[in-house]
């Protein structure tokens, strides 16, 4: 049988009009500009290098730019990756335990940026203990969410 | 099981993707691969098959009954199927053509009667209904501003206002007002709109996740509906959103009001969910026919033959704790948690006391019908 789920149904329909990934853009993102991001980065760097990891995190976790383009993401993830590999493992608990549920999900969605990219890898074993400790607090339920949310990190 | 179940019905060996009971309860049609078969209910035991409906040739996606007995089935072949029940208990098919070039993916007849919605993967709704002079069901189609498959569709008590959800995140309110078989009277003082031309987008509400479940609470004016994120939703004229979020954070696929402040949930936990609406808005409220955590420990479950084995040898020892290590955090054969043995797929009322449902019934990829008391 010819396999009919491969045939290009939209070629023989000029008026169907192509999905095309900005069509399922997520609407009514807050944008935001690059200095704020620039501000955000340099305080993430100095509470994680004075080992205020708490300050850190809720960088980290609130309102991260979503409408930034991928460039500027790859940057700011530098900086949220070199922040959560300073965290001694000891301490991962108690911070995860201090997150909201809506800064949980966007913790996860750091953490599996971070196991996507060859940076986030070379730490491949602190973001997985991360992401134990997540889901030891707080079930499955914030990776559910990430696989389903459009807003990206 | 628990005492929530009322009946239990394993009637195939493949997923049921839809359900359907008649007006009256008696008859009850599900969907299996390629066919759609009808079944009579008896007081006990197992439902009676009297008929096949096998004009589909790719899988059947969704079925429903209308009020006058008519049953309507749509599919991957991209068709949709009226079938008129006759007098000797057979029915007939009347071809309807959707004009769509993907799958259908859920259809539901209006509450008259007289008109069902199709969602397609098209990025179309077909409003389909019969038009007398040509002796045929014709369709209208809603396109804009769908951007995605459709997953669920659900009329307003009103028969006009048609809800749906779809993979591209929107839940949106349509008006299916068709002429010639809808007046204006049915939607007079509607909080939504003040008009309502065929096709008009009467709102959208952005979520994000893939819309698996959605329907109408008419006596309230408000919509709930279901996401793969796990979350309930609800929203009203006002357009306030309110969330609660599963627990267990695994998709939901079909919603069904029970009363006013109340909504059961079916999906990937295989149990059916209960929300309920308090002072402090929607919230979780219970899980139904989920047993408590009854695992027994791993050693119960192994036989007799073993545990005589009392001064084991090293090699035996080595196989022992091999087995130990593959049935580490599994429970044994006897222990079910839930009725259905998957997800659940479809969510229905049962039956209602004065607006209030008091049973429900639910299908699942398992192949049950369960009904269950809520």
């Amino acid at each position: 049988m010819e396999d009919w789920r491969r045939i290009d149904i939209d070629a023989f329909d000029p008026d169907s009009g192509r999905l095309v990934p900005e069509d399922l853009a997520p609407p009514n993102l807050k944008s935001v500009n690059a200095g704020e991001i620039e501000s955000k980065i340099s305080q993430l760097r100095s509470a994680a290098t004075s080992g205020d990891f708490a300050t850190a995190l809720q960088l980290v976790t609130n309102e991260p730019p979503y409408s930034a383009d991928e460039v500027t993401k790859s940057r700011y993830f530098e900086a949220v990756l070199s922040a959560l590999t300073q965290v001694r493992q000891a301490e991962i608990a108690n911070l995860v335990k201090q997150l909201s549920p809506a800064q949980t999900d966007v913790l996860i969605k750091y953490l599996y940026k971070g196991m996507s990219v060859p940076e986030g890898q070379k730490q491949g074993g602190i973001l997985l203990s991360w992401f134990e400790k997540v889901t030891q607090n707080t079930g499955v339920a914030p990776v559910v969410r990430y696989l389903s949310d459009r807003r990206t990190v | 099981m628990s005492d929530s179940v009322v009946r239990d019905f394993k009637l195939a060996k493949a997923p049921v993707y839809s359900h359907c009971f008649s007006q009256d309860r008696s008859i009850l049609a599900v969907t299996l691969n390629t066919d759609c078969l009808v079944y009579r209910l008896v007081a006990h035991g197992k439902p009676q098959l009297i008929a096949t409906l096998a004009d589909h040739d790719k899988t059947v996606t969704s079925v429903d009954i209308s009020i006058h007995g008519r049953i309507v089935t749509c599919s991957q072949d991209r068709n949709a199927i009226v079938w008129e029940p006759l007098s000797d208990g057979s029915y007939k098919p009347t071809l309807v053509l959707l004009r769509i070039n993907r799958a259908a993916t859920c259809v539901q007849w209006a509450p008259s009667g007289y008109k069902f919605a199709v969602g397609s993967s098209a990025r179309i709704i077909a409003i389909c209904y019969y038009e007398q002079e040509n002796d045929w069901w014709v369709s209208k189609h809603i396109k804009k501003p769908i951007k995605s498959t459709i997953n669920c569709l659900s009329w307003h008590p009103n028969g006009i206002m048609l809800a749906c959800g779809g993979t591209d995140g929107y839940v949106r309110a349509f008006s299916g007002f068709v002429k010639g078989l809808d007046s204006k009277e049915q939607v007079a003082n509607s909080p939504w709109a003040d008009k309502f031309p065929f096709g008009a987008l009467i709102r959208e509400w952005y979520d994000g996740a893939w819309i698996h479940g959605i329907a109408w609470r008419g006596s309230q004016e408000k919509l709930a509906f279901v996401t793969h994120s796990g979350t309930f939703n609800v929203v009203d004229p006002s357009d306030e959103i309110s969330s609660a979020e599963y627990p267990e954070g695994l998709p939901l696929t079909s919603v069904v009001w029970v009363n006013d402040h109340e909504a059961a949930c079916g999906g990937y936990s295989c149990h059916p969910i209960l929300f309920s609406e308090g002072a402090r808005g929607w919230q979780f409220a219970k899980n139904i026919d989920k047993s408590v955590d009854t695992r027994a420990p791993v050693a119960a479950s192994f036989n007799g033959e073993e545990e005589q084995d009392e001064n084991p040898s090293f090699g035996i020892s080595a196989l022992r704790k091999f087995k130990d290590l593959d049935l580490k955090g599994k429970v044994s054969t006897q222990v079910k948690e839930s009725t259905h043995e998957n997800a659940i797929t479809e969510l229905a009322p049962f039956a209602e006391n004065s607006g209030n449902v008091t049973e429900i019934s639910s299908s699942g990829l398992d192949g049950k019908i369960v009904v269950y008391r809520v």
